[in-house]
């Protein structure tokens, strides 16, 4: 099978192949998902070469786990599970210890600024720059599941039906989170609208 | 983005719920039609709508990534499926140095080395089946013989029990002449 036949194929069929012994159609779907996956990733470390590790994890353990697939839900919701699984773990794992690091950060980028224009941020961007800060504070003060929610909704467009799959939950438990979640940001963020 | 000094207007708490659902488009045609009609009345829902078209679309982070970072990636990881593919199937490494020919003669001296063992295993058995009697130690063979001199005993207690009744058999007849 040729490159632009694999790439034809649907997930099912290729997870189907993949099942079957051949194991190289899968990296169609690495070439599909990478991008959503190192995102969601992302948006929990705030940190490229994790968020790639990540996600780059979350393809391994699909492809090890791949004849487990059963077909009930569709792969992306089966992989979206599993990804967002590993940054939970790994956001468990870590503990303060992302926040503390988004803060060097900010504060370097901000020495780093000023020492190039020799003067300060304009106010614009320093707000711009305080928004982003507190919108990030917000959701890394969230409890894991409205956090999840939000970000499967707001950053990846999951639909709540999608989100209910991937966080084994119910849809009206999912909007809950959501609403929660958007509550939560408006109410920190409002000085900023 | 300026900076708002004004108090957080909150939404109706029956509403605020579904004006998140509205801004996602996840409700149903009923509830649309439901939470457009109350913010044409209420301004402070009409304003929580506000802020959440303002808000939520910055905080997702555009794209930034150049193509070279998705080549890189697909690439690395294409790598590291062929290394778990690797380390799944390591015995096939064993088998890499031989060449076409080895293998048949690799399987033919496997099955002679089963079958020579079948064979030696086969006469074994033969060997412990077709033990001597004399092998059998001494303290059994007395148990046996001891037995043999019961039953012998036994019969002769019999044959004095037949006696007898023959014995009473005559007297009986005796009695009738």
């Amino acid at each position: 099978m040729n490159q632009t036949a694999q790439q034809d194929l649907r997930d099912e069929e290729i997870v189907a192949l993949c099942q079957q012994g051949r194991g190289e159609v899968f990296e169609v779907l690495v070439r599909k998902y990478m991008e959503k996956a190192f995102r969601i990733a992302f948006d929990f470390t705030h940190d490229t070469e994790e968020a790639k590790d990540l996600s780059q994890e979350a393809f391994l353990r699909a492809f090890s786990r791949i004849k487990q697939f059963d077909g009930r839900s569709s792969f992306y919701t089966w992989f979206y599970r599993l990804v967002v699984n590993i940054c939970l773990d790994h956001t468990r794992r870590k503990g303060r210890v992302i926040w503390e690091r988004l803060d060097r950060e900010t504060e370097g980028s901000t020495e780093r600024a000023e020492l190039a224009d020799g003067s300060s941020l304009p106010d614009e961007e320093a707000i711009a720059g305080e928004a982003k800060r507190r919108a990030d504070q917000t959701l890394e003060a969230m409890p894991n599941k409205q956090r999840t929610a939000f970000l499967l909704r707001n950053h990846q467009g999951l639909s709540i039906p999608d989100i209910a799959k991937v966080m084994k939950t119910t849809e009206g438990t999912v909007r809950v989170y959501l609403h929660r979640a958007v509550a939560a940001l408006r109410q920190s963020l409002v000085e900023f609208v | 983005m300026k900076e708002r000094s004004d108090t957080l207007r909150t939404a109706c708490k029956d509403f605020e719920e579904d004006l998140v659902l509205y801004y996602y488009g996840d409700d149903s045609e009923a509830e649309r039609s439901r939470v457009e009609s109350h913010l044409l009345s209420c301004a402070s829902c009409h304003a929580f709508l506000d802020d959440l078209r303002k808000l939520l679309p910055q905080m997702v982070k555009p794209n930034e990534l150049p193509q070279s970072f998705w080549d890189n990636y697909h690439r690395e990881m294409v790598e590291k499926l062929a290394c778990q593919e690797e380390r799944k199937y390591w015995w096939r490494n064993l088998l890499v140095p031989m060449r076409a020919w080895m293998l048949p003669a690799f399987g033919t001296a496997v099955v002679a080395a089963l079958a020579i063992g079948l064979v030696i295993g086969k006469g074994g058995w033969h060997f412990s089946l077709s033990q001597p009697r004399e092998k059998i130690p001494q303290e059994i063979l007395a148990d046996t013989n001891q037995l043999e001199f019961f039953e012998s005993l036994d019969m002769l207690e019999s044959l004095s029990k037949l006696e007898a009744l023959d014995g009473t058999k005559a007297e009986m007849l005796n009695s009738r002449g």
